[in-house]
C-alpha cells in the first residue's frame, strides 16, 4: 500500500510544480495511479506465476527422484538429520518412521534434502489482486484532498499530510506487527515519504521551464 | 584398489560374530573361499539390504566352502546395535575404525571417510580372484557373488551368465 501512496504523492507533488492546471494534476495523477495499479497488479502476478511453475517443477522432479530411488532420499534425509546434530542411530530410526508412511517421507525429502515446500506455493491471481487494489487504495489518501480541493497548492499540503499520516501508520503498523519500536518505524515511513515527495516537487520544479507552464 | 592376483593385506580386526564380540584375523579363517564385502556405514538403508542377503544366502556360500566377513569402519558396538536392528546377523562383522584396512585395500573413500561398497573373493591362499565396487548409491547383488564363487570353484570356463548346470566353455582353452 505505501507504494501506491509514496507513488502517487510524488507524482501530486512532482505535477503540482510542474503543471498549473489544476484538473491536469488529478488526471495525471489519476492516470498514473491507474497505471501504477495495474502494472503492479500484473507484476505481481507474472511474478508469483513464474515462482509456483519453478516451485511445482521443481517438486515434480523431486517427488520423481525420490520415488525412483527411495533409498537414496532415505540416506540423504539421514545425512542431512546426522548434519543437524542427531546421532546416525536416532537419524535412522526417525528416517525409518518417516518411511513407514510414502507421503510423510516425501513431504519430508522436499523440505529437508531439496529445500521445497508446497507452502511456497502461492495463488497468483489473489497476489495480483491484493497487490493492485493496495496500490489504488494507497493512492487514494494523496488524491483525495485534489479531488475535493479545487486550489492546488492547499491541495498539496493536504496531501502531504493525508500521506504523512497514513506513512506515518502505515510504519506504526508495521512496528507492531515486527515487535519494533513503534513511532521509530513509524517516523522512518513518514521520513521517507517525505523525502520522496520533497524530490518530486523540486524535479517538478527544475523542469517546469521546459514546458513553459510553471505553476 | 586391490585387483585378481593381488594377496589381502593381513588384518586382525575386532568384530561382531552372531552378537559376540570378536576378533578375526587373516590367518585364523579356516574356509577354502573368503568373500570380503566393504559396506559404507552401519544404520543406513542400502547396507542393510546387502548385510541381511548375505545373511539368508550364508548356507549356500558355506556349501561353497566359502566364508563371509563384512567390513565397515563403524566400531564394534555399533556393529552390536544395528545386527540387532536388523534381527541379527550370524557372519562376523568387522570394525575396521579409521579405515586402515579399507585404505590397505585401496576401498577407503576420503571424502566420505567410509568404506565404498567393495567386494573381494579370496583364494585360498588369500589372494584376490575377483574385485568389484559399485557405486556408493548402487546395492550389490547377493546372488551374483555367489554365481562368481560357484562358478570359481567349477576351475572351469564358464560363459557369461553360467550358472551351476550349464555347459562349460571348452575344456582345452584358458579363457
Amino acid at each position: 500500500m505505501q507504494d501506491g501512496v509514496l507513488t502517487t504523492a510524488g507524482v501530486l507533488a512532482g505535477l503540482s510544480g510542474a503543471v498549473s492546471s489544476h484538473s491536469q494534476v488529478v488526471l495525471a495523477a489519476l492516470a498514473s495511479t491507474a497505471a501504477g495499479a495495474l502494472s503492479m497488479g500484473a507484476g505481481a502476478y507474472l511474478g508469483t506465476n513464474a515462482e509456483s511453475e519453478v516451485l511445482q517443477s521443481e517438486l515434480a522432479r523431486a517427488r520423481s527422484e525420490i520415488e525412483r530411488q527411495p533409498y537414496l532420499a532415505q540416506e540423504a534425509l539421514l545425512d542431512q538429520l546426522e548434519k543437524e546434530g542427531l546421532s546416525r542411530e536416532a537419524g535412522y530410526r526417525v528416517v525409518r518412521l518417516l518411511s513407514s508412511s510414502p507421503q510423510t517421507l516425501l513431504s519430508t525429502a522436499e523440505v529437508k534434502i531439496f529445500g521445497l515446500s508446497r507452502s511456497m506455493l502461492a495463488n497468483a491471481t489473489v497476489d495480483g489482486l491484493v497487490m493492485g487494489v493496495a496500490f489504488a487504495v494507497g493512492a487514494l489518501f494523496p488524491l483525495l484532498p485534489y479531488i475535493f480541493i479545487s486550489s492546488t497548492r492547499p491541495a498539496l499540503v493536504a496531501a502531504l499530510a493525508a500521506t504523512a499520516v497514513v506513512l506515518f501508520g502505515v510504519g506504526y503498523f508495521e512496528g507492531w506487527l515486527a515487535r519494533r519500536t513503534r513511532w521509530r518505524s513509524g517516523l522512518r515511513f513518514l521520513l521517507i515519504a517525505l523525502g520522496a515527495a520533497a524530490v518530486g516537487y523540486l524535479i517538478g520544479l527544475a523542469i517546469s521551464p521546459l514546458g513553459g507552464t510553471a505553476g | 584398489m586391490l585387483k585378481p592376483g593381488d594377496p589381502i593385506p593381513p588384518f586382525d580386526l575386532p568384530a561382531l560374530t552372531d552378537g559376540r564380540r570378536d576378533r578375526v584375523t587373516l590367518a585364523g579363517i579356516n574356509s577354502e573361499l573368503v568373500v570380503l564385502f566393504f559396506y559404507p556405514r552401519d544404520f543406513s538403508f542400502i547396507c542393510p539390504t546387502e548385510v541381511t542377503g548375505f545373511g539368508k544366502a550364508l548356507s549356500l556360500f558355506a556349501a561353497e566352502k566359502t566364508s563371509v566377513l563384512g567390513v565397515s569402519v563403524d566400531d564394534v558396538e555399533s556393529h552390536r546395535r544395528w545386527a540387532a536392528e536388523l534381527g541379527g546377523v550370524t557372519f562376523p562383522l568387522l570394525a575396521d575404525q579409521g579405515g586402515e584396512f579399507a585404505k590397505a585395500c585401496g576401498v577407503f573413500d576420503e571424502r566420505e571417510q567410509v568404506a565404498m561398497r567393495a567386494t573381494f573373493l579370496l583364494d585360498k591362499k588369500r589372494t584376490v580372484v575377483f574385485a568389484e565396487a559399485c557405486p556408493i548409491n548402487v546395492g550389490r547383488s547377493v546372488d551374483e557373488t555367489l554365481r562368481i564363487v560357484r562358478a570359481y570353484r567349477s576351475g572351469r570356463l564358464c560363459p557369461a551368465d553360467w550358472e551351476p548346470g550349464d555347459a562349460f566353455g571348452p575344456g582345452d582353452r584358458k579363457y
